[in-house]
């Protein structure tokens, strides 16, 4: 509850700071602001309420989804460098339009209402359709915006009637009296009702986009300014995959023997469409793309098997993933921007693909290094982060038996690794001509930052266990 | 005894009958001398005849956009409109509901109004008129002797 | 025939309505869809509009009926319109579609209406008669509405708020014209 009052009041006070007349208060000011809602945030810790008429809830588990989000937005606001090279940019709007769609991430991590839910996934991809729009000198970045904004709609408004064929059937916006109908699932519960949950269920798997619902994540992660894909590969999926989590949790446990087949399906599917696709990709943003829809895939993997240990495997999975994740988007926005001018090719395929990494690793160790550890955390090597989060999520499906979706995972696993260790061949085994990239201090931190906790939480990862 | 919606029926009734009685009454009662400029639709100088579908200025669509978000915040004032004074309510609450649902309300409308203000200051509002350019000609020839030269031939 | 003429004979007038509300719902959504001229395809859309809002004043939602109006076939049209006059769409050229598109649009529709048809014939024998026990004929009044979205639903509603200021902001930031654009 606090982190959405502060947060909105704060967004408020950066739309108007932006009146000044220097642009470098606001990048301080924000991480400031980030830094007040954190703390704010972990207030409740260890006790559980229920806000406004059961409209949202703090537990700690919701805390530590909300400190994920904030710590995501975090990395990547300090790493948007007060976007002091772009003459155009609007960075007061940029940073307020981020925190704003904090609050709707919040609200999506907190809800106990239907209503709460569809307001904060509102609040969030108008906030991304904007964001993905921002550089509108960019024909991709148009048209990114407007297949996003498009799909994300429709996807919208089928959120929408499957909450009304849901309240249709159950006469209840509340996940607890959702849960309470579907109680009576042994005396035969209306049709209604299932066509509601999977209409719902569709919303929301295309808003963390999951196959077969992923086709706009390529064109937009590609189209977006970088800063901003990272934010949007982290900050949504993490706030999807926590109201995914919550939702089923809460509410259709007892239903759960119709909704997990499909899931446990649409998660294998996932995974080999990400996965398979990622293989043929020459650009490294598209790679990237197609690598946020397969962890999407190993996210569902929790889902659809739904046990005891489901919550912590979801929160340290997505905890791994956006750490790895934004480093690997820092490191590329430095190199993007070095071929860009070195070259002065404003072509931005080129600068993105695989080769601009050609013998990066030599002349500029630290991002090398940052690069090397988020993708071999995103392909899950053990001792980084993401090798304990995909151990988590694996023993998920193992504990609900579902034998032939691990298969399935494991060796899409396997595929993962040769499309992030293109990376790293490209980095450390080729020639390029790159030269020592001049990383600014803030920069510096972030990537070292990245780099201890991916390989801190490889090392030790029961740091989070028992925190929920 | 009529139903609300017969009164709402009469209503309407009523309000045809008003603009009937109005315009023939204007026509027994008004000076008849049409020209063509008062013929035209618009007297505001607006082509009446031809195609209509012409590309529009896109700020009106920034304008149109801001309008549309007000619409909608009157909307969600119009229920609040029927709760806030109820007298029911105030006296289970023991006055508190008068001050909350007011509350509520400034909270909502403060929020937008900082928006509009947003925009009015960043000057989104303004309409930037097209600035016309003078053609400025170089030569060597001062400019009054044009002007000696205009007047003598007026 | 004389099933469907039994029917009508059960109706009451508030039954006539809806049954003529429904044709003309019908009739002017086909409108839209088969206007070649976008303009008339909007103006269909506002008569849908309309024609929906006689639907909630049948279902005795008032305010509804008047929102429909007001922000729909009001402010929402106008911005529809717009949309199309800066398309500046004045040929009415019908744009390419492939046989394949063609063919597989009437698959996927013809499956859809077998679909349909089927499910109403299984389904229409059995439809749940509405009770009306539980049914509160007040729902949709305004004033139940007051008491809901300024009760129990106060918090969403003020994050609606912070919806339509994002909104507001990202529209004039992405609406604004830049130094080098066009100018119409």
């Amino acid at each position: 509850m606090f982190p959405i009052v502060l947060l909105s009041v704060f967004a408020v006070v950066l739309l108007f700071l932006g009146f000044l007349k220097s642009r470098s208060v606001l990048l301080p000011a924000t991480l400031l602001f980030l830094v007040a809602a954190l703390v704010a945030n972990f207030l409740d810790w260890n006790k559980t309420y229920l806000y406004f008429n059961s409209m949202l809830r703090t537990d700690n588990l919701s805390m530590v989804f909300t400190a994920i989000v904030l710590l995501s937005s975090f990395l990547v606001v300090a790493l948007s460098g007060s976007f002091e090279d772009d003459e155009a940019a609007q960075p007061a709007e940029y940073y307020a339009i981020i925190l704003f769609s904090l609050v709707g991430a919040i609200m999506m991590i907190g809800y106990e209402n239907l209503v709460m839910l569809f307001v904060g996934v509102e609040i969030l991809s108008v906030a991304m359709y904007i964001l993905t729009g921002s550089d509108k000198r960019n024909l991709r970045s148009n048209e990114a915006a407007l297949k996003y904004f498009l799909m994300g709609a429709f996807a919208t408004g089928i959120m929408l009637f499957g909450m009304a064929l849901l309240y249709g059937a159950s006469g209840s916006f509340t996940l607890a009296g959702i849960a309470s109908y579907a109680s009576h699932a042994q005396q035969g519960l209306s049709l209604i009702f299932y066509v509601g949950l999977l209409m719902l269920l569709v919303g929301l798997l295309f808003k963390v986009s999951a196959a077969p619902f992923h086709f706009w994540t390529p064109d937009v992660y590609d189209g977006a300014p970088t800063i901003f894909t990272a934010y949007m590969s982290t900050v949504v999926k993490t706030a999807g995959f926590a109201a995914l989590l919550h939702l089923l949790a809460a509410s259709f446990t007892y239903v759960y023997s119709f909704w997990g087949i499909i899931l446990a399906v649409v998660t294998a599917i996932t995974l080999i469409a990400g996965n398979v696709t990622a293989v043929y990709q020459n650009s490294f943003k598209r790679m990237m793309a197609y690598s946020s829809i397969s962890h999407a895939g190993y996210l569902l993997i929790g889902l659809a098997a739904l046990s005891a240990q489901s919550r912590q495997a979801i929160v340290f999975y997505s905890l791994a993933y956006s750490i790895a994740t934004i480093s690997a988007f820092g490191v590329l926005m430095l190199v993007t921007r070095q071929r860009g001018m070195q070259t002065l090719s404003s072509n931005p395929l080129s600068n993105e693909s695989f080769d601009a990494f050609n013998g990066l690793a030599k002349q500029n160790p630290l991002l090398g290094l940052a690069m090397a550890t988020s993708m071999l955390s995103l392909a899950g090597i053990p001792l980084t982060a993401g090798f304990w989060g995909k151990f988590y999520m694996f023993s998920t499906a193992v504990e609900r038996g579902q034998i032939w979706l691990l298969v399935v995972a494991v060796l899409m696993s396997a595929v993962g690794i040769y499309y992030y260790f293109r990376v790293i061949i490209a980095m450390y085994f080729r020639d390029g001509a790159t030269e020592p990239i001049r990383i600014s201090p803030v920069f510096r931190y972030v990537l070292v930052a990245a780099i201890i906790l991916t390989i801190g939480l490889g090392v030790a990862p029961g740091l989070l266990q028992g925190l929920f | 005894m009529l139903s609300d919606f017969g009164t709402l029926l009469l209503f309407i009734l009523a309000a045809f009958a008003f603009i009937a009685l109005v315009l023939f009454g204007a026509r027994f009662l008004r000076p008849d001398r049409p020209n063509i400029e008062k013929n035209s639709t618009y007297e505001s100088g607006e082509e009446p005849v031809g195609n209509a579908n012409i590309q529009f200025n896109i700020r009106f669509y920034v304008v149109a956009l801001v309008f549309v978000l007000f619409d909608v915040e009157l909307v969600f004032l119009f229920p609040w409109a029927t709760v806030f004074g109820q007298a029911r309510l105030i006296e289970a609450t023991g006055g508190r509901w008068g001050w909350f649902a007011l509350t509520e309300v400034i909270l909502f409308v403060v929020v937008l109004a900082l928006g509009l203000a947003y925009v009015w200051a960043k000057g989104y509002l303004d309409w930037v008129k097209p600035q016309p350019k003078l053609p400025t000609v170089e030569t060597k020839v001062p400019m009054d002797l044009y002007k000696q030269v205009n007047e003598r031939f007026k | 025939m004389t099933e469907f003429l039994a029917f009508f004979k059960t109706l009451t007038p508030t039954g006539y309505l809806f049954l003529l509300l429904t044709a003309l719902t019908v009739i002017s959504a086909m409108g839209v869809v088969t206007a070649r001229n976008p303009i008339y395809s909007v103006l269909a859309l506002i008569a849908t509009f309309f024609c929906l809002s006689g639907h909630y004043i049948l279902l005795n939602a008032q305010f509804l009926a008047a929102v429909n109006i007001i922000v729909y076939a009001g402010a929402i049209m106008v911005l529809f319109l717009f949309t199309i006059m800066f398309l500046n769409l004045r040929r009415e050229d019908e744009e390419a579609k492939t046989n394949l598109t063609k063919i597989a649009s009437v698959i996927v529709g013809g499956t859809l209406m077998v679909m349909l048809i089927m499910i109403f014939r299984a389904k229409s024998s059995q439809l749940p008669v509405g009770s009306t026990v539980g049914f509160e004929p007040n729902t949709g009044m305004v004033e139940n509405l007051g008491h809901l979205l300024y009760g129990s639903y106060i918090l969403p509603f003020e994050l609606a708020s912070v919806l339509f200021l994002i909104a507001m902001v990202g529209a004039v930031m992405l609406g604004k014209r830049e130094a080098g654009d066009r100018h119409f």
